[in-house]
């Protein structure tokens, strides 16, 4: 009997002892592997590739772009060359359009979300009509597509335009936007803010109604509630929507190229020029590394708000 | 075209990569050639139209009907990349199915990348030997062909002005540059990597400084150490920049430009002459919008080149379609269609055509620069005329 016993539980001891762990692991690797594989595929080859080009591996996968580009240094040690990288940071229009990237994503993203937290204090301390009109207005520009609106905003903002026409019905001069950076900056608010104010909103409506009005029983000014309560509440959907906007304004292409001048421009279009109109592919993917890196910069934050929101409820 | 009417971003691409595809069609010499029709073609073709929708309707509506009515046993299909989207992934798919031996799919190619596709070796290639009438087509439009693009239409850059406004307008390049000082912001060009307009503007002005030797040698092949003779020419733009529209702005595509000149905000501007002739047909230019040709030296004109992929399934058909759009009656519906040039000398086509065309011979069109000369113009442009 012992023995028969003994016999039965030992598997059935073994099997209890991985199988619910690891059958759950099983089928939860199961259920990650087809987009692990073609993130892999898809966009983790592809981008090895492209960072090895532009250390001047020009072989193998790399060889049909090689033989296209112009300009293309080749490898001079095992790990490459980082000539290519010199080429392009002593290139004067790289250093200028770098600092006009940082400059309209920084000066962009403040923007909107001072806008954004704006539209969302306005809807939870006073409400109303009004200011539901501005959320959802807010959130328009998310249906209209990105070229359609930087045309309309180069048009509306050109010289003969509804902005200057309006102002010379009353005698005055009004200021030439289109094909400035101007013109670039409010079409990169325009993009982003109704993402922004969909987290600023729902990051201030989840504060319970108890605790503004504890504060105000003992006395706190609506400032002081908005800058001690509502926005230390709210920050981690702030800081998702700034990483966000900031990561979107820097790669962006379509605002850039469509109300912008010519020079200095922003890495986005200049990515773009490099590839196909000047034939300098490797010039161009050491441009999109240099981008890489910077919303990698800006994304660090983005992960952090994710972990500090995931420990405040207990998940990690 | 793609090289005319792109502004959405992908077809930022599509433009450089047409662009990359302009080349000379001028010559010296006239081939003696005669044309022949061509109406023993039999089988099955596809044609890659990577392009506008004038493009796509100069196929399915003018050529191939005539040429499968004139070759009853042929029958051709055509595949649309509307404006060339896709350039980059069909380069991409051309390039996997040559180097797999294997069919791409298609057996002609209409498209701006037949320049790249060709140098990497994709492209199979062509002379008047299996394509006889090439032979009719000036030298040096086949030879900026470099062995593998056929051309078969061209068209030129022409300078567009309100004539309500330009009373006299300039008649030679010096004219024109006195013009644009003498009139602050009345006249701007696309940024040359934009489109060909701008890019004409920009070659025929830095022609000015460069020695007919070079020049030839830069429409025909690859020279880095001849752009030095761009320096001054480019000096020239640089110093134009502030009597630009807006004081310097060089819009993105030959649209914008056009646009600007119907509106009235510019008063001149370098046009393409087919993107001219259609917009005031179509009512988007008004009618005080004039154009002309400027001389000494005139701005440039190029050709458009069909490819055949090295490894098609019916070349022979391709080979035969080519030669019927190079044939008199393939040159005249080009004309008649979407107001090409034709590639031809001219005393091979039609005599109503050859009147049409007798101001703007093609023969007599001055050569763009060779793809690449072209990439490091746009980049010089780039570095040392906007903003500075």
């Amino acid at each position: 009997m012992t023995d028969i016993r003994s016999g039965r539980r030992a598997p059935v001891g073994a099997r209890r002892r991985v199988s619910p762990e690891a059958r759950r692991s099983g089928i939860g690797l199961a259920m990650a592997l087809p987009p692990v594989v073609l993130l892999a595929l898809f966009v983790g080859v592809p981008v090895v590739l492209a960072i090895g080009f532009s250390l001047g591996h020009t072989g193998g996968l790399n060889s049909t772009i090689a033989s296209i580009g112009l300009n293309t240094r080749e490898a001079t040690s095992w790990w490459g060359t980082a000539q290519a990288y010199v080429d392009v940071f002593t290139d004067p229009r790289f250093t200028r359009d770098l600092g006009v990237t940082i400059g309209v994503t920084v000066v962009s993203t403040l923007i909107v979300l001072a806008l954004a937290l704006g539209i969302a204090l306005n809807l939870r301390l006073r409400g109303g009509r009004l200011a539901s009109v501005f959320a959802g207005l807010a959130v328009v520009p998310l249906f209209i597509p990105v070229v359609i609106a930087s045309w309309a905003i180069l048009t509306f903002y050109s010289g003969d335009g509804f902005v200057r026409t309006v102002f010379a019905l009353v005698g005055l001069t009004g200021p030439t936007w289109g094909y400035t950076t101007v013109a670039v900056v409010i079409g990169s608010v325009w993009t982003s803010l109704p993402f922004a104010t969909l987290m600023a909103i729902s990051g201030v409506q989840s504060i319970p109604d108890a605790m503004i009005e504890a504060a105000k029983d003992a006395g706190a000014s609506s400032f002081s509630i908005v800058t001690r309560i509502l926005v230390p509440l709210s920050a981690i959907p702030l800081v998702i929507a700034a990483t966000f906007t900031a990561i979107g304004v820097l790669g962006s292409f379509t605002v850039p190229y469509f109300t912008g001048p010519n020079a200095p421009s922003m890495l986005g279009v200049d990515i773009s020029k490099y590839f196909q109109a000047f034939n300098h592919p490797q010039q161009a993917i050491v441009m999109a590394v240099v981008v890489f890196v910077l919303a990698s910069g800006i994304a660090f934050f983005y992960v952090w708000a994710n972990f500090r929101s995931a420990k405040k409820e207990g998940r990690v | 075209m793609p090289r005319r009417c792109l502004l959405t971003l992908s077809a930022a691409a599509a433009v450089a990569l047409a662009l990359a595809g302009c080349a000379p069609t001028a010559s010296t010499d006239v081939a003696a050639a005669t044309n022949h029709a061509v109406t023993d073609a039999s089988g099955t073709a596809t044609v890659f139209i990577s392009g506008d929708t004038n493009v796509q309707s100069l196929w399915t509506d003018a050529i191939i009907p005539a040429f499968e009515k004139a070759n009853p046993g042929a029958s051709v299909t055509t595949t649309l990349d509307l404006h060339g989207e896709h350039d980059a992934q069909t380069m991409a798919k051309l390039t996997s199915s040559v180097q797999a031996k294997e069919d791409p799919g298609f057996d002609l190619i209409d498209s701006g990348f037949i320049q790249a596709a060709g140098k990497a070796g994709l492209l199979e290639d062509v002379s008047a030997d299996n394509i006889p009438n090439l032979a009719t087509v000036p030298d040096t439009t086949v030879k900026a062909g470099a062995g593998f693009g056929i051309p078969y239409r061209a068209s030129s850059v022409l300078l567009a002005y309100d004539s309500d406004k330009v009373k006299t307008p300039p008649t030679t390049l010096d004219e024109l540059l006195k013009w644009i000082t003498a009139n602050p912001g009345q006249f701007t060009y696309n940024s040359p990597s934009t489109g060909g307009s701008g890019a004409a503007f920009v070659t025929t002005v830095l022609d000015k400084y460069v020695s007919d030797k070079s020049r030839t040698a830069m429409t025909t092949g690859y020279d880095q150490s001849l752009e030095g003779e761009w320096d001054k020419g480019f000096d020239e733009l640089k110093s134009l920049g502030s009597s630009m529209y807006q004081q310097g702005v060089y819009p993105n595509g030959n649209n914008q430009v056009l646009e600007l000149l119907g509106t009235g905000a510019i008063e001149m501007a370098p046009v393409w002459s087919d993107q001219v002739i259609t917009a005031q047909k179509t009512g988007t230019l008004p009618s005080n919008i004039k154009y002309a040709q400027i001389s000494n030296p005139s701005f440039t004109g190029s050709a458009s080149y069909l490819g055949i992929p090295k490894t098609a399934a019916h070349k022979d058909v391709a080979q035969k379609l080519s030669d019927y759009v190079l044939s008199s009656e393939g040159q005249a519906l080009i004309a008649s269609t979407i107001a090409g040039y034709p590639v031809i000398s001219l005393d091979n086509v039609p005599a109503d055509l050859k009147d049409k065309f007798a101001s703007a011979d093609p023969s007599t069109l001055r050569p763009t620069y060779y793809s690449q000369m072209a990439s490091d113009m746009n980049n010089l442009w780039d570095a040392k005329v906007p903003g500075q």
